[in-house]
């Protein structure tokens, strides 16, 4: 059981990588998408990412780290809770589980705009 | 599996090349304004080209523009730093002129006459007062100004000209990287000053010694002391002013300096809104004998004789935090045995290496923006400050200091970000200054040219420096 949760985990990870790697094509700046409107919970995840996320893929986009608009949801998720590469990982202590919710409609919104 | 997958995921940072915005494909500066996108209803124009190293604008009681060159730039490019009159055909003339000592980094106009900050690479910062006519005086000299980072600003506010002063390092060690700028060599007893007494924690780097020919001499040094210096546990370094990474302030007439507060890197930008006072600091690098890594730059309300955390903090987290430790390397070891203060939290984090400058807020509803802080980003010097998976900058952002929202207002059209230089189109090269007109309806950019990161060194192109002029329709 144990090995085969590492398994799906090295899955996913590899699948993230692999998702980051061509991201960089992607823009979700403002002045070339239009204006974003957000519902209050996209709202509030633009938040937590502005204060989490934005120093190192500003607007979603490639930065220190690499654009995150092309990842899956659930890549973008487990990666932010354990890390891997140079991002580290996120803990419900410094991101409650509302939060990363939150942050995940904020990111789905910024993906779809 | 492991193998596989472990080095897919180091890869993406570590073995993976450096992709920022300073590897120039170009060193010719075209002028395309439609290469740049706004929001709906604003449009963009270029008023004044063919600038060297512009860094600042300021407009006199008529509304007429003016614009100071820097004189230096990293690269150890020199010029003479000069302040323009910019007639309404773009054309420059000289109103005053500096000596070997620049970087201009900033002016304001304040009854009739200008106030400049001059960097001091060579003899250390000043303040200068500026008349129309062209006549230049100090009103405070020998800031501690010679290194990395410089005397910036100003602003006049309260009846008095607030400045900021960046520190002599990246993160308090005077090291290797440092005689790569160009200064150790020029000003090896050079290094930070505290602004009150702190006590450190002992911590010493060994490096190379490029103060010597021997190519096996090496030098241990700590935080806060000379180059190959070492310092222990519990050693007090004195406060004193003027002090390194601090924001102070002088009367019109010139005097003593006074500190509001200390603890920034590179307090670079700073404008004063609605009874606050508001500064962007430049974060730390990648590079050096303490490297840290993943710290944006910073956008703060400042308060008075508050410390905000350099060079031990970035934000209200202390650099041991998991966060900062730079890839392949350890955690950062903290400098300071106490720190003076626990710091705040910023009202906003702007992208790592955005080199996030000059920055002026929205006061009216004929540009629109009420109340919001436009930010000039002038772009990553990578690989010089460390690596990044794209370019990080070379734009203007406005940023809602209510909510700490950021969000692009002014970049270069295209598949990727970028300057004009790397995209081989006519936008945005380096943003390094923003300004509103008097008159509220338009917001000048000031686009510092082409710095060319591609090389051994770095190359600032003179001559590639442009002032743009946005406007609402």
């Amino acid at each position: 059981m144990i090995r085969s949760k590492q398994i799906l985990a090295l899955l996913a990870l590899v699948f993230l990588a692999e998702a980051f790697l061509p991201g960089c094509s992607h823009r979700s700046s403002l002045p070339l998408t239009g204006p974003q409107v957000l519902n209050e919970t996209e709202k509030a995840g633009e938040k937590v990412f502005m204060q989490n996320c934005q120093r190192c893929h500003p607007q979603g986009e490639a930065g220190l780290g690499p654009s995150i608009l092309w990842a899956p949801g659930f890549a973008k998720r487990f990666q932010v809770r354990h890390g891997a590469g140079a991002m580290p990982a996120f803990d419900k202590e410094h991101l409650s589980e509302k939060e990363l919710d939150q942050l995940m409609e904020y990111l789905k919104a910024l993906k779809k705009n | 599996m492991l193998l596989i997958a472990l080095p897919a995921l180091y890869g993406c940072y570590g073995i993976r090349p450096s992709q920022g915005g300073g590897e120039a494909k170009t060193s010719e500066r075209k002028i395309h304004p439609k290469d740049i996108a706004l929001p709906k209803g604003y449009a963009i124009e270029a008023v004044a080209t063919d600038l060297t190293f512009p860094t600042g604008i300021a407009f006199d009681g008529q509304g007429l523009i003016y614009v100071v060159e820097s004189g230096y730039a990293y690269g150890e490019t020199w010029a003479e730093p000069r302040l323009l009159k910019i007639g309404p055909s773009g054309k420059a003339s000289i109103v005053a002129t500096g000596a070997k000592n620049g970087p201009w980094n900033g002016i304001t106009f304040y009854e009739g006459q200008f106030y400049v900050s001059e960097g001091g690479e060579m003899d250390g910062g000043k303040i200068l007062r500026i008349s129309r006519e062209g006549e230049v005086t100090a009103l405070i000299e020998n800031l501690p100004s010679m290194g990395d980072h410089h005397t910036n600003g100003p602003i006049v506010t309260n009846g008095y000209v607030y400045f900021g002063q960046g520190t002599a390092t990246n993160s308090g060690v005077v090291g290797e990287d440092n005689a790569r700028f160009g200064w150790l060599k020029r000003h090896p007893d050079f290094h930070d000053i505290p602004c009150n007494d702190i006590v450190l924690n002992g911590k010493n780097y060994e490096t190379d010694n490029p103060l010597t020919d021997d190519p096996d001499d090496k030098a241990t040094t700590g935080a806060f002391v000379f180059f190959n210096t070492k310092t222990h546990e519990g050693q007090i370094i004195k406060g004193s002013l003027p002090c390194s990474g601090s924001l102070m302030r002088i009367p019109l007439d010139g005097g003593e300096p006074e500190l509001i507060a200390w603890g920034f890197r590179n307090p670079y930008g700073m404008a004063a809104h609605d009874g606050k006072l508001f500064v962007v600091e430049n974060g730390f690098d990648d590079r050096g004998s303490r490297p840290v890594w993943g710290t944006g730059d910073l956008l703060w309300e400042v308060k008075e004789n508050q410390w905000y955390g350099w060079p031990d903090y970035s934000g209200h987290e202390p650099l041991d935090h998991h966060g900062y430790k730079v890839p392949g390397k350890g955690t950062v070891e903290l400098l300071l045995k106490e720190h003076p203060a626990k710091p705040p939290s910023p009202v906003a984090v702007l992208g790592v290496h955005s080199s996030s400058n000059g920055m002026d807020f929205s006061t009216g509803d004929v540009f629109g923006y009420n109340g919001k802080a436009f930010i000039a980003q002038l772009g990553d010097m990578a690989p010089n400050v460390g690596k990044v998976r794209g370019p990080v900058g070379f734009k203007v952002v406005v940023v809602d200091v209510e909510l700490g929202i950021v969000q692009d207002f002014a970049v270069n059209k295209g598949n990727k970000n970028g300057p004009a230089s790397l995209l081989r189109k006519g936008g945005l090269e380096r943003p390094v200054a923003v300004k509103f007109h008097p008159d509220g309806k338009s917001l000048y950019v000031v686009d510092f040219g082409i710095i060319d990161t591609s090389g051994k060194g770095t190359v600032s192109r003179k001559g590639t420096g442009v002032v743009w002029k946005i406007t609402k329709q």
